[in-house]
């Protein structure tokens, strides 16, 4: 109670200090009259009475003092008088404050922004229940250097039965499904799972209920369920969902759940989010059953580890279980494939591939910031040069060197709070746009949003970057010598050189920052002027894709393209029909992963080749695609032998195949056309080889591939390839009919220009190198600002020198050259620590190049060629002033 | 004014608190000037004491609530600040009283049994 009493009187006093200190000085004063009264009525003379009162008082202003640390918190006082004197200086200089608080709301922002992207996508768990414990469960063919191939159930059953690491495992298996029974038939995205996949998440419905392990059948389970999305959109979000009947793919199901709007499949998905949920015992139709162990059809599965276990003890067990399927079914796992078992953090999975990035740009923006608070050191020691006889006269008063040091650091931190604030203010308002330039296919980015975290990072870097830029110059402004600079801020002396030169190492430091990042956005721009060249296999001016969903019913009866006639005959009908549109010139078809650019399932088909000694022993592997005859022609992929597919190649014919570039150069060495390669239990025999197509993005490396005639089996996507329109928006439309003219079941979707598909494979490549280049621009621009600062400054102060050596007869040219060197010893030097810093940090984002080496000559000549320019030109201009300045005038000023 | 050469007492840390408040309940209300003359009086030239450091005690006790200052006159007609004991002051004068008195006593005794 008493304490509490105290501390609240003791806040008071902090904000009426002025009252506070009228009324000690009356109380002082009163007490040293009643003392001379005292002494003078002792007999004393009123001179000797008031000496004698002094004495016996004792020091007045140390017992002021001492009343000033009883009566309030002292540091708080002071502080609160520190930041009332910074507002006011700070408002003294409007031009100094506005550009400081820009600065630094700038460079904060930028950090706040990027960090809040990467807390969400690489920091926070996924939001599952003991994220860590989640996994994926690849196979791989190390043999053949085929990973992720796919699994069979047997071995699935394995995984679960006789694995024993694991609490839950489910099957995981993205599929393009037709959706009927809601308001129009769509192309949806539908994820097949064992029954146990919302217990192995720990995943609950908002409506109704999830499947459970209960409710596992050899093939479908007839109970699905459905996102918030489709629920929304297909179903108008209508209440009594529950036990509706949609048709899947001409399959029957029931709605029993809808998921809560935030759930998301914590895995790559084909185009966008899952929107069906449907468990499946994969041994009964449409998969073969019995299933066969040597028939890879599940593409994998994720699943929960038990507890307590670590990911390397879970992948010592099961490579041995591995090692002994491999004994007991020698046939299915030949020892030359070396079939193995692997586990990787679905975490690392889902995120893996933007890592890099982030980082790299986290790095970035976070040498920004460190720019932007040497630039600010720089300011302030520019300022505190000009407040240097200030600084002189309070310690000349008796302030001590901590008091000073705390004064100027209030200013700076105050500065940089206001930075601070200024920038989670434009980030608040400009929340919804920024997320609006994000790449679309950057994982988890619905999970952007502030959150604690990043709002207490907000506060820390404000501070720190007050702290670390205030520090140096108000340690240096503090050393001071009162003597001296009393003096001396009456005319220009030597402690201003001693000022500049600490400006110009900050400089150096900004020079040599700049070049970092300037190497990192060179670096990034060269590689996408690289994809941008890159040759992608086809034309894609005038090309047109739109793709179509063929059903997969479970009933193998049902299935209207089970067979290659019907997938032909389809395929021709279609063919006519869209030849005809006004405006298409030829037109082809794709089946299965035909079309470029587009995330592939990506499991690799093996194959052998029968007349190579080593193909009992060796494995092969390759992506695998199926085209119509008519494909590489509408494509404009030039043939570089043997022949293209035609109407001839059949079922009815020899099973033929197409080969990449990379697949001969890989693995026929030479001898190609009229080679057997064997897959899928059949002889195929290679009649061409192809150039390559970049399928998997414009700046990936070719994989091998082979085609096969899109005649000679079934397909489940298909794609309309149509050449001669460059608008697609007037095509949807007119695809749409012709494809339900032949069969109203069919979805069409994503009818898109070629050109906007190379658009969107590029977005993360564009959205880090425009980040990085507003990095380096913003770099360069601080770099310049500070030179330009320390030059103008240096040649103010020499004025007068080079008025004497003009009066003495130096040329224009001689002043010029003189005032310039300094400039350009301060830029070289910056440059060389740059480049050598550059070189070694460049080596971090080797991931994010294409075709460029991390030590790319041409960035590591241009770059610093730019920043000299730039930097000289920052110099050049105080110099030109430094010439033209009338030698009289300096003299007399 | 103490003259040279004899020993003086500097006034124990938190003492001064104590010796304030009993001059006020003794005398009555008494500005910082009147404390201070009391307390030399008192103490003859053994204590050594600026007047200035009474500031302290009187902000710390008033700030605790045990005293109160109020503006008046002196009979000469010079303002002054006087302070009077509250009743806070009062119990906790009491209450400290005590603790110093227990705090000798012992003190007396365990210097007793060195000697």
């Amino acid at each position: 109670m008493r304490h509490c009493r105290r501390l609240f009187a003791k806040l008071k006093n902090l904000f009426r200090r002025a009252h506070a200190e009228r009324e000690l000085n009356r109380e002082v004063s009163a007490h040293l009259t009643l003392l001379e009264d005292e002494f003078q009525s002792r007999g004393m003379s009123p001179d000797e009475a008031r000496i004698e009162a002094r004495r016996a008082y004792g020091g007045v202003e140390q017992a002021k003092q001492l009343h000033r640390e009883e009566r309030s918190i002292l540091w708080l006082e002071e502080t609160v008088a520190d930041l009332r004197f910074a507002c006011r200086s700070l408002l003294k200089t409007p031009g100094f404050t506005t550009v400081a608080v820009l600065t630094l709301a700038l460079g904060i922002g930028a950090n706040i922004a990027i960090f809040t992207v990467v807390n969400a996508v690489l920091l926070r768990p996924l939001p599952f229940q003991h994220p860590e414990r989640l996994v994926r469960v690849f196979d791989d063919l190390k043999g053949a250097g085929a990973k992720d191939v796919g699994m069979s159930e047997p071995e699935f059953e394995d995984l679960r039965d006789r694995s024993g690491v694991f609490d839950n495992i489910s099957v995981i298996f993205p599929l393009s499904t037709a959706l009927s029974g809601g308001n129009h038939p769509e192309r949806i995205e539908l994820l097949m799972t064992s029954a146990d996949y919302f217990q192995l998440l720990g995943a609950q419905a908002e409506l109704g209920r999830v499947y459970e392990p209960r409710d596992a059948r050899p093939g479908f389970t007839e109970s699905v369920v459905i996102s918030d999305g489709l629920w929304k959109r297909q179903f108008g979000g209508d209440p009594h969902i529950l036990g509706r009947r949609i048709r899947v793919d001409e399959d029957g199901y029931t709605i029993v759940g809808v998921m809560p709007p935030d759930f998301r499949h914590p895995g790559q998905t084909l185009a966008g989010d899952v929107e069906l949920w449907a468990a499946c015992g994969f041994a009964a139709d449409p998969l073969p059953s019995p299933p066969v162990r040597a028939q890879r059809l599940l593409p994998g599965a994720m699943a929960r580890l038990k507890p307590g276990l670590t990911i390397q003890q879970a992948q010592q067990h099961l490579d041995a279980l591995a090692a002994q399927l491999a004994q007991t079914y020698p046939k299915e796992y030949p020892a030359s494939s070396r079939w193995s078992l692997r586990l990787e953090p679905v975490e690392q999975t889902l995120t893996g591939s933007v890592r890099p990035t982030l980082v790299v740009l986290l790095a970035a923006v976070g040498l920004v910031l460190l720019m932007v608070a040497v630039n600010m050191a720089s300011l302030l020691v520019a300022r505190s040069s000009a407040r240097i006889r200030e600084l002189a006269i309070r310690q000349a008063l008796g302030a001590s060197r901590t008091r000073l040091v705390r004064q100027l650091l209030t200013e700076s931190v105050l500065l940089s709070l206001i930075g601070g604030l200024a920038a989670m203010l434009v980030l608040a308002l400009t929340k919804g746009s920024l997320l609006a330039l994000m790449p679309s296919d950057l994982p988890r980015l619905s999970e952007v949003h502030f959150d604690a975290r990043a709002l207490s990072l907000a506060c820390v870097l404000s501070l720190l970057t007050g702290i670390l830029f205030g520090l140096t110059p108000s340690l240096h402004a503090s050393s001071t010598d009162p003597n001296r600079d009393l003096k001396e801020g009456t005319r220009g002396g030597t402690s201003s050189l001693r000022q500049n030169r600490f400006r110009s190492a900050l400089v150096a430091t900004e020079i040599a920052l700049s070049v970092v990042l300037l190497s990192g956005a060179g670096l990034l721009v060269h590689s996408f002027w690289n994809t941008l060249r890159a040759n992608p296999g086809f034309d894609p001016n005038g090309l047109i894709v739109a793709r179509i969903w063929i059903p997969f019913p479970n009933n193998p009866a049902m299935n209207r393209y089970r067979t290659a006639p019907a997938i032909a005959g389809f395929t021709r009908e279609i063919l006519r029909r869209v030849r005809a549109l006004p405006g298409i010139e030829e037109a082809a078809m794709g089946g299965d992963n035909s079309v470029p650019l587009v995330t592939n399932t990506g499991n690799q088909t093996a194959f052998s080749l029968p007349d190579q000694s080593d193909s009992a022993v060796k494995q092969r592997s390759a992506e695998s695609a199926s085209v119509s005859p008519e494909f590489f022609q509408v494509l404009r992929t030039p043939l570089l032998r043997g022949r293209f597919f035609t109407e001839a190649d059949t079922d009815k014919t020899k099973p033929v195949v197409i080969v990449n570039e990379s697949l001969a150069k890989q693995y026929l060495l030479g001898r190609d056309v009229g080679r057997i390669m064997n897959f899928g239990g059949a002889d195929w025999e290679i009649v061409g080889v192809i150039a390559d197509l970049r399928d998997d993005g414009l700046d990936t490396k070719v994989a091998p591939r082979f085609y096969r005639p899109l005649y000679q089996g079934p397909a489940n996507e298909m794609a309309i390839f149509l050449r001669g329109a460059s608008d697609s928006s007037g095509l949807k439309q007119a695809v749409t009919g012709i494809v339900q003219a032949v069969d109203p079941d069919l979805p069409v979707y994503g009818v898109r220009t070629m050109r906007e598909m190379m658009a969107t494979s590029l977005a993360r490549r564009r959205f880090s190198l425009s980040l990085m280049a507003v990095f380096g621009a913003l770099a360069l621009f601080l770099a310049s600002i500070g030179i330009y600062g320390v030059m103008a400054y240096a040649v103010s102060q020499r004025a007068q020198e080079f008025s004497i050596r003009m009066a003495l007869g130096a040329q224009p040219r001689d002043i010029l050259l003189l005032s310039l060197r300094p400039g350009a010893i301060l830029t070289l030097t910056g440059v060389a620590l740059g480049l050598a810093a550059a070189q070694g940090a460049t080596h971090l984002m080797a991931s994010l190049l294409f075709g460029v080496s991390p030590s790319d000559p041409m960035t590591f000549v241009g770059v610093p060629i730019a920043l000299a320019s730039v930097a000289l030109l920052a110099c050049w201009i105080p110099a030109q002033r430094a010439v033209r300045i009338p030698p009289v005038a300096a003299l007399r000023s | 004014m103490p003259s040279e050469g004899k020993p003086r007492l500097q006034i124990l840390q938190g003492t001064l608190d104590l010796v304030v408040l009993r001059t006020l309940r003794s005398l009555g209300p008494r500005h910082a000037y009147g404390i201070a003359a009391r307390l030399e009086q008192v103490s003859g030239d053994l204590l050594k004491l600026n007047q200035g450091t009474l500031y302290p005690a009187l902000v710390r006790l008033e700030q605790q609530g045990r005293i109160k200052g109020k503006w008046d006159t002196t009979e000469n007609g010079r303002e002054a600040k006087y302070y009077a004991i509250t009743k806070a002051g009062l119990k906790a004068l009491g209450e400290e009283t005590q603790r110093w008195r227990q705090l000798s006593g012992l003190m007396e005794k365990l210097l007793g049994e060195e000697s």
